[in-house]
């Protein structure tokens, strides 16, 4: 049964959305009683019900460097078990690597989130389901996707703070990449590519949208993202109850002009609000938060004056 | 093909016999197809797995059953184009094309099916190869994104999408093993410019990565079942400067897997290029009892494969031309 998706809604017909900026200065932070307060604030519809925590696991990763760190994961786990949900499950179809039980163990998650034998579903090989695309931003007609992503009642992306490559930034938005599955599509999963990464990006985020967001950003990667930047110490999370909002936060937070960044100012008009005047923000300020990423030259045009 | 030891050989077979083959002749679905993990939907990949491994060491009636069940389902699943898709309903061919031969070719009687995967195969040509993505390349001359030469190619994993390495070896280790008749005439070339394109895609240290050695000039990292994968695609070249290296890198890195998937397809890559290291199998027993729930279809034919120590479908024969 496919979970209820949050409309598609231009902008102007939606409410103002909610983002956080929490400080924490370590993965060695309470991170869970920090989020578990964060959390209370947004009031989400999660008691009793199944969340999915889709985490950004690119690969193998045993410095903890490019995937989202897993004591970030096992602090939400561990936050939304507490407001009541009765299962948190944790999920990526990593798109570098095809053997996601290596991805997990290089990252040591078990450590910071239990067994995973029930918890974690790698997407890459799950159950599929046939989806028609609503937007046709790209050339896609339709996606296999996975069931587990369909099913859930409330979908969370968690990626890492970082710039990439091809697309400007790596944050909640292109992160659903890893709900496409390798076992269909391959690793990577090029198919978005050819189809174009920003449009991609969009009929991928309209497809299946996150009801929330949580963005890892104690340390994140500057230059040559998404693998092969360098670490960027940040010191904050950044989380909310729309991806298109915490994006355009991140990338105000990391010193980028979001409407230069194209999926950002694409999915905005349809998926959330990039504008600060519907963005209600809570926490820290971007101004005392803020820490300007190094950009490959091709990007430089994303920068803030 | 290995040099186990007749102690070594015995506890292996037991391995396969009371973990392996139960596992896989109890996660068997209902239309005699596998999916991932047990109780999931019939896919064509782990199907082709279950079939190579059951039919490389099946020694009882149970598994015999299991495999014709299986053939059945895998011959149900392919296109009329000969190609076969990666799940149900897909109504487009890809990589799992070449799983599905290698499973058929040991199997006389579905010389039919595998000559039309085959052919598929041979025509098929990715993203690439295309005359306007040609014709685009040379308008917008040389990207400095990525180090590679597209002239070269081989296989893509989805229609018109760019070559990659795991489904170029893929294709190439199914159509080295095929019988030479079934092979169209214009296979060779298509051989030597994926042979070319896996050279060409080797990461500077030896070993592969998915398919990008140099991204703005870093190079990177190589992974064990790329490795594995286009080391098997390579057998035949085995005086090849880069084969030597990147068989030395797989050696100087198998001990740091931390999964069985992976270290078994280390295992058969290593075995089939003449490098014994029995200890890897001692790893591979130990991972199950550390964690057997998270193995998977996949995971435990490639460990079946790996334990059995033949190879026979991955070494068959040989109508390749050497260039």
């Amino acid at each position: 049964m496919p979970r209820n998706t949050p409309q598609l809604l231009p902008p102007f017909s939606r409410p103002a959305s909610r983002v956080a900026i929490r400080r924490a200065s370590s993965y060695q932070s309470d991170l869970s009683a920090l989020l578990y307060e964060t959390l209370h604030v947004f009031d989400l519809p999660v008691r009793a019900k199944t969340v999915l925590l889709k985490a950004n696991l690119v690969g193998l990763d045993p410095r903890c460097l490019t995937n989202t760190h897993p004591a970030v994961i096992g602090a939400a786990r561990e936050a939304f078990l507490r407001l009541g949900a009765a299962e948190v499950l944790i999920g990526d179809g990593p798109s570098m690597d095809r053997d996601s039980q290596a991805v997990v163990e290089s990252m040591r998650l078990r450590e910071y989130a239990g067994p995973l034998s029930r918890t974690f579903v790698d997407l890459n090989v799950d159950d599929v389901e046939r989806v028609v695309l609503k937007t046709h931003a790209s050339r896609l007609k339709e996606l296999y996707l996975p069931r587990t992503v369909r099913g859930v009642d409330f979908l969370v992306s968690m990626p890492k703070l970082k710039t990439h490559h091809w697309a400007g930034v790596t944050l909640s938005l292109k992160n659903m990449f890893g709900i496409v599955p390798g076992g269909c599509y391959g690793w990577p999963k090029n198919i978005l590519h050819w189809a174009g990464i920003d449009n991609s990006i969009l009929d991928l985020n309209a497809a299946a949208r996150p009801d929330f967001a949580i963005v890892d950003g104690i340390i994140g990667m500057e230059g040559n993202g998404p693998i092969q930047g360098e670490s960027r110490p940040c010191g904050v999370l950044i989380l909310g109850d729309d991806p298109v909002a915490v994006d355009s936060t991140c990338a105000r937070v990391m010193g980028l002009l979001p409407e230069r960044i194209k999926h950002i100012a694409r999915a905005a008009t349809l998926l959330g609000h990039m504008e600060p005047d519907k963005i209600s923000q809570l926490g820290e300020s971007i101004e005392s938060t803020r820490t300007p990423f190094a950009l490959l030259k091709e990007f430089s045009v994303l920068r803030e004056a | 093909m290995t040099a186990q030891s007749s102690s070594d050989s015995s506890q292996n077979a037991l391995f396969i016999e009371r973990v392996c083959a139960p596992y896989l002749t109890g996660a068997q679905n209902e239309d005699g197809g596998w999916g991932f993990q047990r109780g999931s939907q019939s896919r064509v990949e782990p199907t082709a797995w279950a079939l190579l491994a059951l039919l490389e060491s099946a020694s009882d009636d149970a598994a015999d059953d299991a495999t014709a069940r299986g053939l059945q389902c895998l011959l149900k699943a392919q296109l009329t184009d000969g190609s076969w898709p990666a799940a149900a309903g897909q109504d487009q061919g890809c990589w799992v094309t070449s799983l599905a031969c290698l499973a058929l070719l040991s199997q006389g009687q579905f010389r039919e099916s595998l000559a039309r995967g085959i052919c598929w195969l041979t025509d098929e040509r990715p993203g690439e190869a295309g005359r306007w993505f040609r014709l685009l390349r040379r308008l917008r001359g040389v990207r400095h994104t990525v180090a590679q030469n597209d002239f070269y190619y081989g296989w893509s994993w989805t229609s018109g999408t760019a070559s990659w390495v795991e489904p170029t070896a893929l294709a190439l280790i199914a159509m080295r093993n095929s019988p030479p008749e079934l092979l169209p005439a214009q296979v060779q070339s298509r051989i030597q410019l994926a042979e070319a394109m896996l050279y060409d895609r080797m990461s500077p240290g030896g070993g592969w990565n998915c398919g990008n050695p140099l991204v703005y000039g870093v190079p990177g990292e190589p992974q064990v079942c790329q490795t594995a994968w286009a080391l098997l695609a390579l057998r035949d070249h085995s005086e090849r400067p880069e084969v030597e290296k990147s068989l030395a890198w797989l050696e100087a890195n198998w001990d740091r897997i931390e999964s069985p998937g992976t270290l078994a397809l280390a295992c058969i890559a290593l075995d089939v290029l003449g490098r014994n290291h029995a200890d890897i199998r001692n790893s591979l027993c130990n991972f199950y009892e550390k964690n057997e729930i998270m193995w998977n279809v996949p995971a435990v034919s490639a460990a079946v494969l790996a334990m059995s120590g033949r190879h026979e479908w991955a070494t068959r024969s040989n109508p390749r031309k050497k260039t």
